[in-house]
């Protein structure tokens, strides 16, 4: 496939990138040519959840998606400002319950929550909540602060 | 309770915290190894042209090394590049640079290799299938044999009401830390600099030297944030390669491994088989033999520490009147043996618990009450005739008892409760040192390890420096540097870093407060405050602001300097209970003890673990929510091993389970609720009697979660891990 230009709409910018090849993966378009490294490389096989973003709000491994695929989507990053609430909930929930450590993980997870919070609200019931973030991986926490920074931002329901 | 926040939440939640993956130079080139095809066989050819001819591609082999060695090491082993032999799959062979990944797999596809395959050890047990002989020593595949001995073992064996015998069977494990390694390196003038995501900036330092043949003041070496170590970021590993790339192209190159190569080239623990015998007579234990076979993949001969160290997990914590321990270091292979949190101790607390527990059961007598009646207490002596010192053991394991009989008087039917302990010897290794800077308005720390993610250092040496100048923690300054500016430092390994740096801290601290009282006149040790942002301090009758007291130079400096330092003093063991090899003495004595209650799937036989308890002796706790998290993320990666986690090699020496889908880590879904509770009153050699916490949490999990299964279905498993088929064995359904 030639390379051919993208649109994305990353954080509130709106980006073209010209020469995109086809096989490119969003997640190599958005750390080496939007220099976005927040979101993080691990596995690159779609099993450690890592790479999360958001595309048009719905959580998606950015390793095992195509960069074409998703063009002209809206992408949520790590390094979105404030202006996105629940992410920024999020992030002060993780802040609270201390819920990183060497903090690799970290963005996918802040991501995969927001994403499942967005799509299935903070009255969720907790166990479908958690059984949401399945496909994210930590070995630092054990998972107990993470799942203490859930239970926070549950308890947030009005 | 919850945690404080973390120092380093914020550039971590910000997506800003620049970890060795993200390492990013203008111009700089994407290495990749040629990896060996096959486990062992000689190398016919090495032909690099057609790789050598791709555009904007350099490729290095063993040929190109003497354009950079010194008279370096060049042996098998140590080699950057199979010599001649391969000797382990996926071995490098050579190495590339290429302006982008793409390019620099083309590179290594068009490299043309011939091997004439050798016969290939896999497999420890096929190299002695009956115990080593005499001879065995003169075995190429030995690298290492060690043997202890106090007591009349023989005697007492004949003595004895009851020997029981077993063999016990342990797989090999991996980190997994979640970023694989990586590192970015540059040649600047005459500096070889290279950033890296490591556990030890000095340690690397040192190997690189040493591999390289080059001064090691000639080298720089940065840390940048960790995704995670677990002890496979301890010593070099890309960082020669990345560096001889950079020197050969004139270009910065980064090297950072793919999750498959993490798995295939990383060090770690290797399988194990130990035998147990124990001879109990009225009810005590009277003589044990232990025996170990320790596979350590092609670890030199005389470099591996893992035996030696290693089995002397496997002889405590549990008093004997004689013992007799044997342990051979057998080579296979497979990649060099490494260190993997707490190496190989979860492993030997699961072969010493289950068997005791077993040898109770044998005995008809209760388990716990057994090995209770056994634990260590300070003021004893070891097998190897070494004092213990303060160790809280067994208070964790009443307390762990407590929590059993209370979790048993309500647990469901077909659920099992059991308790499992083990130790580990903290604030081990070389010294450290650091230097303070205490100026008007903030206390600095610089040192030279990188926060890995334990919050040993952002958080256990900010407590530390935090509460012996009495200054508030958002006063300190963590600040780390490079090996050409930091103090040095062995690098974050041994659950060491407060041990060694914090007692570092503390005489540094002294040496200041001692400097601002003679500037006020008076002797002893000033007293620190804050004022309206500004330090004061106060020492005898009088009192001034900090910045009044600093010279000059000293303001221009940022402050005043102290430098503190602290190697641990050595311990001995009894030297005539050695017959052969090199045994280590224990520096902290650090215990736990841990209680699972677990439900076995009557026709699967897979065990889910449904609540958890750990108690543990860390001395004096500094930072309780750093504490905390240490302990519940060591006893989710301890039920890892436990449970799933095994790195399966093939007989043709591959990895057959190099991947996350098929080498199963614990998912959110399958971690309990884990409650923590420090036993404190056992103090170590940290600062305020602290003791290492970063390793102890994983040791008694794989123990607790066997023992407590047995208690669920009566299943007794002897290999590790408890995967589902195992237990079903054991159980008869398969
Ligand atoms: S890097 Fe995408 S799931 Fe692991
Ligand atoms: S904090 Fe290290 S992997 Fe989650």
């Amino acid at each position: 496939m030639t390379p051919r230009p993208l649109r994305l709409n990353v954080n509130g910018t709106a980006e073209e990138i010209p020469d995109v090849p086809g096989p490119e993966r969003l997640l190599d378009t958005l750390r080496w040519r939007l220099k976005l490294k927040g979101t993080k490389e691990g596995c690159r096989t779609g099993d450690c959840g890592a790479c999360t973003v958001l595309v048009d709000g719905r959580s998606c491994l950015s390793c095992l998606t195509l960069a074409h695929e998703v063009d002209g989507s809206t992408v949520t990053t790590i390094e979105v400002g404030a202006e996105e609430v629940l992410v920024a909930r999020v992030r002060a929930a993780f802040d609270t319950a201390g819920a990183l450590q060497c903090g690799y993980c970290t963005p996918g997870f802040v991501m995969a929550v927001a994403g499942l919070l967005g799509e299935r609200g903070t009255a969720a019931p907790r166990e479908e909540l958690l059984e949401g973030l399945g496909g994210n991986l930590c070995r630092c926490t054990g998972y107990a602060a993470i799942v203490r920074a859930v239970d926070l931002l549950r308890t947030e329901v009005p | 309770m919850t945690a404080a926040a973390r120092p380093d939440a914020g550039v971590k939640l910000a997506g800003t915290a620049v970890f060795g993956t993200d390492l990013d130079v203008p111009g700089m080139l994407w290495a990749a190894f040629v990896p060996a095809p096959i486990a062992h066989g000689r190398i016919r050819s090495l032909d690099l042209r057609a790789a050598r001819a791709l555009p904007g591609v350099t490729v290095l082999g063993p040929d190109d090394l003497g354009r950079f060695f010194g008279p370096a090491e060049r042996d098998q082993e140590r080699s950057l590049f199979a010599l001649g032999e391969v000797i382990y799959r996926n071995q490098p062979l050579a190495v590339v640079a290429a302006p982008s990944a793409l390019e620099a797999r083309a590179a290594v596809d068009a490299v043309k290799v011939e091997i004439d395959p050798l016969p290939i050890i896999a497999d420890l047990e096929t190299v002695f299938p009956d115990w080593p002989g005499s001879d065995a020593d003169a075995s190429p595949q030995v690298a290492a044999h060690v043997h202890a001995r106090h007591g009349n073992v023989d005697d007492e064996f004949r003595g004895a009401d009851r020997v029981v015998s077993e063999t016990y069977r342990t797989a090999s494990v991996h980190q997994v830390a979640l970023e694989p390694h990586a590192c970015v390196a540059e040649i600047r003038g005459d500096v070889w600099y290279v950033r890296t995501s490591t556990q030890s900036p000095f340690g690397v330092r040192e190997d690189t030297a040493s591999l390289l043949g080059i001064p090691e003041s000639s080298i720089v070496v940065d840390g940048t944030w960790v995704g995670g170590g677990f002890g496979g970021k301890g010593s070099s590993f890309l960082e020669p390669y990345a560096l001889i790339l950079a020197r050969a192209t004139g270009r910065p190159v980064r090297f950072a491994l793919g999750y498959r190569e993490e798995f295939r080239l990383g060090r770690t623990t290797l399988p194990a088989v130990v035998r147990m015998e124990t001879a109990v007579k009225d009810g005590r234990i009277r003589a044990r033999r232990v025996r170990l076979l320790l596979d350590v993949g092609t670890s030199l001969p005389g470099r591996d520490f893992a035996t030696g160290y290693s089995i002397g997990f496997l002889l405590g914590p549990y008093r004997t009147e004689s013992f007799e321990v044997e342990g051979y270091a057998v080579r296979t292979n497979k990649p060099p043996f490494g260190p993997h949190r707490a190496p190989f101790a979860p492993q030997c607390a699961f072969v010493v618990e289950s068997h005791l527990d077993h040898v109770a059961r044998e005995m008809n007598l209760d388990g716990e009450e057994f090995r209770a009646s056994h634990l260590w207490r300070e003021g004893e002596s070891t097998l190897l005739g070494q004092t213990i010192g303060p160790f809280g053991i067994a208070a964790a394991f009443e307390r762990a008892r407590a929590t059993a009989r209370a979790w048993r008087a309500e647990a469901a039917p077909g659920h099992g409760v059991g308790v499992g302990c083990g130790f580990w010897s903290t604030s081990t290794g070389a010294g450290g040192e650091v230097r303070l800077r205490l100026g008007p308005q903030r206390l600095v720390v610089l040192e030279g390890e990188r926060e890995i993610g334990s919050g040993s250092v952002l958080a256990g040496l900010a407590a530390v420096a935090s509460r012996v100048t009495g200054l508030p923690r958002d006063r300190v300054v963590i600040e780390y540097g490079n090996t050409a500016v930091a103090p040095y430092d062995s690098g974050v390994y041994g659950s060491r870093t407060l041990g060694a740096l914090g007692r570092a801290i503390e005489e540094a601290a002294v040496a200041l407060r001692r400097t601002v009282a003679e500037r006020l006149g008076a002797r002893g040790q000033a007293e620190l405050s804050v004022e309206r942002g500004e330090i004061y301090a106060e020492a005898g009758e009088r009192r001034a602001a900090l910045t009044l007291l600093l010279t000059p130079e000293e303001h221009d400096a940022g402050g005043l300097v102290a430098d503190g330092r602290h190697y641990a003093p050595s311990r001995l063991i009894d030297d005539s209970r050695v017959l052969s090899g090199t045994f280590y003495p224990y520096t902290d004595f650090t215990g736990a003890a841990h209680v699972a209650e677990v439900v076995v799937d009557p026709e699967t036989g897979a065990v889910r673990v449904v609540r958890y308890a750990a108690f543990h002796d860390a001395g004096t706790v500094v930072d309780a929510g750093a504490a905390q998290a240490q302990v519940e993320g060591g006893v989710a990666m301890g039920l890892g091993a436990a449970l799933t986690e095994e790195a399966i090699w093939s007989d043709d020496g591959r990895l057959v389970n190099a991947g996350l889908l098929d080498y199963r880590i614990p998912t959110l879904g399958e971690i309990p609720p884990i409650s923590v509770e420090f036993i404190e009153g056992f103090a170590g050699a940290g600062p305020f009697g602290a003791k290492g916490l970063g390793e102890p949490p994983i040791v008694p999990v794989p123990a607790t979660v066997a023992i407590a299964t047995r208690a669920a279905c009566g299943a007794h498993v002897t290999e590790l891990p408890l995967s589902a088929e195992r237990v079903a064995r054991a159980l008869k359904l398969l």
